[in-house]
């Protein structure tokens, strides 16, 4: 099978696994643990079928496309290395399973149990059988998430829930920023396949981004390898059940992170930041790591904390760029992945049968477990790096590559004195686990009696033992040939000659081990008082904890600063939000501005007619003082804004353009008036405001004033500037020259709006009828305030003044005070009529046509009703605007339809000029029907909203009688 | 201007459109003459007019332009609609029980959705400024009915007003930037702007009409800094709408975001480049921290949504194929996610009320597991987390930008994404750690569908990244 689908049935197998142990009961203890097995086993064979394939260099590859669009594919791809490490996890995985089968208690629900390891381990394996970075940031993610899962297994336990968010924060947060810098180091390398990285390390050292890919894998790496500064969470993962921090948090998952170093040694290795930040790491973490765990009391705390320190030394190896390094370094990786998950399962098993970890508590176990005692001793030996274990080997090659010169730093000169150190503390910290809990007295107060395991939940253990030994007995003959393959796979040809005998003869490596062997020893001898009684914790360090501090960073960011920000950046009132976006748009216009003020032409006065300036300054002013008064005098601004469009009317004349300066005139009336009727509805205003301001409003308005002040002068210089452009060749040109040609008209206007455009007409006064409707339907409904329910102030002190005269009766000064004004109004119904007509005939070729007409003659209404008030004119005028509009709007679409029956394209006008007697010669085109329809309809629109707001006050009035008549009952 | 080029086979590329329009008219007419007794059968209609419309879309053989060349059909659009009206129909399907709880159903609701969804269509396929103007109106303003459509609730009618004060000031100046872009080129249409910028460098008028442009694009899709309105109205509407809010209308207006931007502003890349990078990287910090803070879930998932647009805004700004791909599988995959997320918010109801607190979501994988682990893989998803949905989300938009030479754009944004990871995992916590809180009622058969699909795509996404990436980027090249 050497065409590598034997990678897609061992990445496979654990998945499927997954997903079946997550369907079966909860509590089928033996069926999961048969189930599990059987896949772990499953994948040991198939790792160990592999092997010849990757004996000697050799690499097997699989791929299936993926997304094709980016490049991307699912390659697997196992050489040497990644064999090693799937043994590791497939080997290490079975016995796990075998143990967590006696572990786990009855009332766990074991098929989530078994379905998270059993994921992890299908994640793991693709972490180290990725071809592709993207595929290794995936499962890299993968593996973060069932961490969290599995450390959480116990959720009612709050330490449980604390450790779990903290690893997955701090090792999913490393693997983003790993993701990003294997997105960066597959742009340099061109490629996102494995293979071609490893190749293009030249490359990518001489890049210019070569330092923040590095410094984004190391923070991937050394997050998940637990390393200092962000060490912290591996101790706190602890609350996980025990069979998962032996497996995730000392055999597989933490060395994730230095598998990854290895696996990039040959393309990140060797350059001055490599051996900075790596050598800082891996070196201070071997330190303080070994110094922690000597003042552990839980022995999880302890043997946490030693992984911790064992990582930082692969990581120091690493870090020299040495080949011969990075050989002990694999090396370590394999004898610590082993010893350490023996010691966690030792310690699993007195916690299991004993009832606590607390080493305080613990003593004296020997007599009561011998055999698991002397397994625990031997395995600690090999912590300890005692001669004759496998631990000693690798220790031997570390402090001999301690020794060499790599860099001239500082760093390189304490590395030697480092490792004395680091190993003697590890001594120190073994001699007390065996002590303290094997030796001395009778333990008092355990929660069990305690004994020895079940036979088969020791198994794992002895067999991890029995490795050590064999290791550390006779290497060349136990993992030698397998530490070859992997050490060729990483290092190729560069791969240096090493030997893994026991004895090399007296040097100092040697007489490092034996110091640092002895003065371990001194030094348990010298705490050991202290480290029975004393609280868990380094001295001089209990301050500095990284948990606390990343607690503190949380609190800080998620709540404090998430509030302050929250006040600070955001509001929901919706003032400053207007005025924000106002600002911003101010500064995105100075934005664009930046740097092109000198192409900004020179204001131009030359030329402008003093009169049409002064007329401009009016309508300027009134626009001006309307907004300043529009909170609290809304008639004088009303009537100033009247004022503005008076002034846009004149400069229509004055500029020429007759059409639309009656059509603006005209509407401007109509609105103006409208919305005067309107104003009487408006909620009242609530008092002025005080004269004098406190500081704070007149820093508001002062900073709305420049606002505003710079908001409009940017609009004004932009609209005239836009209007200084060339003037792109317009439609315009096009109307005008054959507006007399196929429209028949002079009015281009006119002709636009009934032929040349007469569909988009049609439509829009079908939508001005909606509007009409809508708001004769709203206003129907209109409920006003209470305090406008009352007759206005003037009305009702005329009203009294008439009741309290005998000879006048109520209404009467206001008919006087009205009588002159009203006749004329009433007087005027006819001119204003007849004037309509007359703006309608010329309109095809003059300015008028049938909007203005229609306009016009609305006015004539709006005044008869401002004149004798609602009642009085529906006594005397029979008014139905809904018909008007009806009937507008079938004469406007019949006319349309009229051109088809004669065989032309909806609306084709059709003209001719007639005589008429008296009148003279006038137009008599077919739209002049099309234009009457317009007609109807805006008088009908405009007379339907005065109606609904005249009707207004006649409803609100007999509403207040019913309302008076109730209280008076 | 000559007549003869408006035949009826000139519509066909509008189709969808038209079919939806008569549909609402119609809709509008039953509901007028039945009254609130028909708004069930409106309901069911109007999914049944999208259903027509989307059917008639994919299978509708004519692509090109319309009226004149103010209206596209080109694979990018029908992409996207095909997006926007399955969006629009599950947020009509998702809002029957909750509109018929809070008592305001009634037969406007799902006309409104309708005209917004013509709108989004309208926007999608504008090939000038004018069509794109009168689609953005036409969406917007069905828009700010259906946030203050509980009338009666003080929340939706200030959203409501809100949403409307501000949008029509955005509006405003999106109309004032186009005209200025029209002053400076004499172009309306996408590619004839295009054409006059070539080879000429843009005047300061031309660059103060386009950043103006972006402006009134960035309310839309409630990018930082014109993202005020965004939690408001989110909270402020009634669920059912901002279940629909947070969807396809976020979706459309990107799509308009990519069209109105790449296509005619693509000779000065430069110039707007750096204005969507700002945009896009304070989206990216503020919707993280913003969030953090938050109690309330529907608040939170509007920081969210601005914190997502400034994602999918890094695609853009790589102003590249891929870019765009990046941004349209983006919106694609974030849609599904805020759909299931709001159904799930939709289903938090507790003895027939409404909750929205986010601790009331506590121990939630005891009493409702199902329902629990949906919405955990839609939070994981939406933290970007592989392999599902959204992880992909954020790596072809990243991939974009590492590509385009924007590297600290793509450093910032891993950088937001830690941060945004923190709150949704949060919630995960409180779902799955905390004790319990009182039990949340049984889930509506049709929310726990819609849940369950969202979900499941999340998951599976991984398997059909390759085909679904291959449509996105199909549509992506017809812009280039």
């Amino acid at each position: 099978m050497r065409d590598g689908s034997l990678l897609l049935v061992l990445i496979l197998l654990p998945f499927v696994g997954a997903v079946l142990a997550a369907l079966l009961r909860p509590n089928a203890r033996n069926t999961e643990a048969w189930l599990a097995g059987s896949v772990a086993g499953g994948g040991l064979l198939v790792t160990l079928f592999a092997y010849p394939q990757v004996s000697d260099g050799g690499v097997i590859r699989y791929v299936i496309p993926w997304i094709p669009s980016l490049g991307l594919s699912v390659t697997l791809r196992m050489d040497g290395f990644a064999w090693m490490f799937s043994l590791l996890i497939t080997g290490i995985g079975l016995l796990v399973v075998l143990y967590a089968r006696y572990y786990m208690s009855p009332q766990d629900p074991v098929a989530r149990f078994y379905a998270l390891l059993l994921t992890f381990m299908g994640a793991m394996l693709g972490v180290v059988l990725s071809g592709n970075l993207i595929l290794l940031a995936v499962f890299w993610e993968l593996t973060s998430i069932v961490s969290f899962l599995l450390i959480g297994y116990w959720h009612q336990n709050e330490s449980a829930r604390a450790g779990a968010r903290m690893a997955l924060t701090i090792t999913g947060a490393g693997g983003l920023f790993l993701f990003l810098g294997l997105i960066l180091l597959g742009r340099i390398a061109g490629t996102y396949d494995l293979d071609g990285v490893l190749k293009a390390g030249d490359v990518i050292r001489a890049h210019p981004l070569y330092s923040t890919v590095l410094v984004l894998v190391l923070a991937g790496a050394l997050t998940k390898s637990a390393q200092f500064p962000f060490h912290f969470w591996l101790p706190n993962a602890m609350a996980a059940p025990t069979p998962v921090s032996a497996y995730l948090h000392s055999a597989t998952m933490v060395k994730a992170g230095v598998f990854l170093l290895a696996r990039f040694w040959p393309v990140l290795s060797g350059t001055p930041e490599w051996f900075t930040i790596v050598g800082i790491a891996g070196l201070s973490t071997l330190l303080l790591g070994a110094y922690f765990a000597i003042f552990q009391q839980d022995i999880k705390g302890l043997l946490a904390y030693s992984t911790i320190s064992h990582l930082g030394l692969i990581t120091a190896l690493l870090s020299f760029g040495s080949p011969l390094a990075a050989v002990a370094a694999i090396f370590h990786m394999a004898n610590h992945a082993t010893f350490k998950a023996s010691l966690f399962m030792a310690a699993g098993i007195i916690d299991h049968e004993t009832g606590t970890r607390d080493m305080r508590k613990l003593s004296g176990l020997f007599r009561f477990m011998p055999y698991t005692a002397t397994l625990a001793m031997v395995a600690s030996a090999a912590m300890a790096g005692v001669p004759l274990l496998n631990g000693f080997l690798s220790k031997e090659m570390f402090f001999s590559e301690a020794l060499e010169e790599h860099h001239e730093t500082i760093l390189d000169t304490i590395a030697p004195y480092v490792a004395v150190a680091a190993g003697a503390f590890a001594v120190a910290y073994s001699a007390r686990f065996i002590y303290s809990v094997f030796f001395g007295p009778k333990p008092t107060d355990l929660p069990h009696m305690p004994h020895e395991p079940p036979r088969w939940m020791r198994f794992p253990v002895e067999l991890l033992v029995v490795i050590c030994v064999l290791v550390g007995v006779v290497p060349n003959l136990t993992i030698g040939p397998f530490l070859r393959s992997a050490v060729i796979s990483v290092l190729g040809p560069d791969t240096p000659a090493y030997s893994l005998s026991v004895w090399h003869g007296v040097n100092l490596p040697l007489i490092m081990s034996i110091a640092s062997i002895l003065g371990g020893l001194a030094l348990y001898w010298f705490l050991r008082r202290e480290l029975k009684i004393d609280a868990d914790g380094a001295p001089g360090m209990r301050g500095i904890d990284g948990q606390r501090v990343f607690e503190r960073i949380l609190v800080a960011v998620s709540w404090r600063g998430a509030r302050i920000a929250e006040s600070w950046l955001t509001t929901t009132r919706l003032q400053p939000q207007l005025r924000l976006v106002v600002a911003l748009a101010v500064l995105a216009g100075a934005w664009a501005m930046a740097g092109s003020w000198h192409l900004v032409p020179p204001v131009n006065l030359h030329g402008l007619d003093p009169v049409l300036g002064a007329l401009w300054a009016v309508g300027m002013v009134c626009s001006v003082a309307a907004a300043w008064s529009a909170r609290d005098h809304r008639l004088s601004a009303l009537i100033l804004v009247g004022g503005t469009g008076l002034v846009t009317c004149m400069s229509f004349i004055w500029l020429s353009a007759p059409d639309l300066a009656v059509t603006q005139l005209l509407v401007e009336i109509v609105t103006t008036a409208l919305i005067l009727l309107g104003l009487r509805w408006l909620p009242k205003r609530e008092g002025l405001p005080p004269r004098k301001l406190d500081l704070m409003a007149r820093y508001r308005r002062g900073r709305d004033l420049l606002i505003a002040v710079l908001a409009g002068t940017g609009l004004a210089g932009l609209a005239y500037f836009a209007m200084l452009m060339p003037r792109p060749p317009s439609v315009g040109d096009y109307y005008l020259e054959h507006a007399y040609v196929d429209g028949g008209g002079t009015n281009v206007v006119n002709v636009i709006l009934v032929d040349f455009r007469g569909f988009d007409t049609a439509f829009e006064i079908v939508v001005l009828a909606i509007v009409a409707l809508s708001v004769f339907a709203l206003l129907r409904r209109f409920r006003p305030a209470e305090d406008n329910l009352d007759r206005p102030f003037q009305q009702q002190e005329q009203d009294a003044n008439d009741e309290v005269r005998r000879d006048r009766e109520v209404g009467d000064t206001l008919k006087d005070y009205m009588l002159v004004p009203s006749v004329i109004m009433r007087w005027m119904f006819p001119a204003i009529s007849l004037f309509a007509a007359y703006l309608f005939l010329r309109g095809h070729d003059l300015p008028g046509g049938g909007f203005a007409a229609g306009v016009t003659l609305a006015i004539g209404f709006l005044l008869q009703y401002l004149a004798g008030g609602a009642r009085w004119v529906e006594e005397r005028l029979r008014i139905l605007p809904v018909r008007w509009i009806a009937v507008g709007l079938l004469f406007s679409i019949g006319t349309g339809l009229g051109a088809i029956l004669f065989g032309y394209p909806y609306l084709t006008s059709w003209f001719q000029y007639v005589e008429i007697p008296f009148i003279g010669k006038m137009p008599a085109a077919s739209v002049l029907v099309f234009d009457l329809g317009i007609f109807w309809l805006v008088v009908g629109a405009i007379v339907l909203v005065l109606v609904a707001i005249a009707h207004q006050s006649l409803r609100t009035r007999t509403r207040r009688s019913a309302a008076e008549r109730q209280e008076a009952a | 201007m000559s007549p003869d080029t408006m035949t009826l086979a000139s519509f066909l590329p509008a189709l969808p459109e038209i079919i939806l329009a008569i549909g609402i008219l119609v809709l509008l007419l039953v509901g007028a003459v039945a009254g609130q007794r028909a708004t069930a059968l409106v309901t069911g209609l109007a999914v049944v007019t999208i259903v027509i419309s989307g059917v008639v879309l994919v299978l509708s053989p004519a692509s090109g332009v319309a009226f004149s060349g103010s209206f596209i059909l080109d694979g990018f659009a029908r992409l996207m609609k095909l997006l926007a009206l399955i969006g629009s129909a599950v947020a009509i399907i998702v809002s029957v029980g909750f509109l018929r709880a809070q008592k305001i159903d009634s037969f406007e609701y799902p006309v409104l959705i309708l005209i917004a969804t013509l709108g989004m269509l309208l926007m999608i396929s504008a090939n000038d400024l004018i069509a794109a103007y009168i689609g953005i109106e036409l969406h917007s303003l069905a828009l700010y009915v259906l946030t203050a459509f509980s009338r009666k609730s003080v929340r939706s009618t200030e959203a409501g007003l809100k949403y409307f004060v501000l949008g029509a000031l955005a509006s405003g100046m999106l109309l004032y930037g186009a005209s200025l872009i029209y002053g400076f080129t004499g172009q309306v249409t996408f590619s004839g702007i295009a054409a006059a910028l070539h080879g000429e460098a843009p005047s300061v008028g031309l660059v103060f009409g386009l950043v103006f442009l972006i402006v009134g694009l960035a309310f839309k899709v409630s990018a930082v800094p014109f993202h005020m309105w965004t939690p408001d109205v989110y909270e402020g509407s009634p669920t059912a709408v901002t279940a629909f809010l947070a969807g396809a209308p976020k979706l459309a207006a990107m799509a308009l975001f990519i069209r109105a931007i790449v296509v005619p502003f693509a000779p000065i890349t430069h110039d707007w480049q750096q204005v969507i990078v700002f945009i896009s990287i304070a989206s990216m910090v503020l919707g993280a921290f913003a969030a953090i803070g938050q109690q309330n879930i529907k608040r939170m998932m509007a920081y969210s949504a601005i914190g997502h647009m400034g994602y999918a805004l890094v695609g853009l700004a790589a102003g590249t194929a891929t870019g765009v791909q990046g941004t349209i599988l983006y919106m694609l995959i974030y849609m599904v996610m805020a759909i299931g997320t709001f159904v799930a918010i939709l289903a938090m109801k507790r003895q027939g009320v409404m909750v929205e607190g986010i601790n009331d979501l506590a121990g939630l994988a005891k009493t409702h597991p199902l329902m629990a682990f949906m919405l955990a893989m839609l939070l994981f998803s939406l933290a970007g987390i592989p392999p599902l949905a959204g992880f992909f989300a954020k790596f072809y938009v990243f991939i974009a930008a590492v590509q385009a030479g924007l590297y600290a754009l793509a450093v910032i944004g891993v950088l937001a994404s830690v941060v945004g990871a923190y709150y949704y995992l949060r919630i995960v916590k409180i779902m799955y750690f905390d004790d319990p809180a009182p039990k949340l009622d049984p889930v509506a058969p049709e929310l726990g569908a819609v849940l369950g699909l969202s979900g499941i795509f999340m998951i599976v996404f991984v398997v059909i990244a390759g085909p679904i990436g291959s449509a996105a980027e199909l549509a992506a090249k017809t812009l280039f």
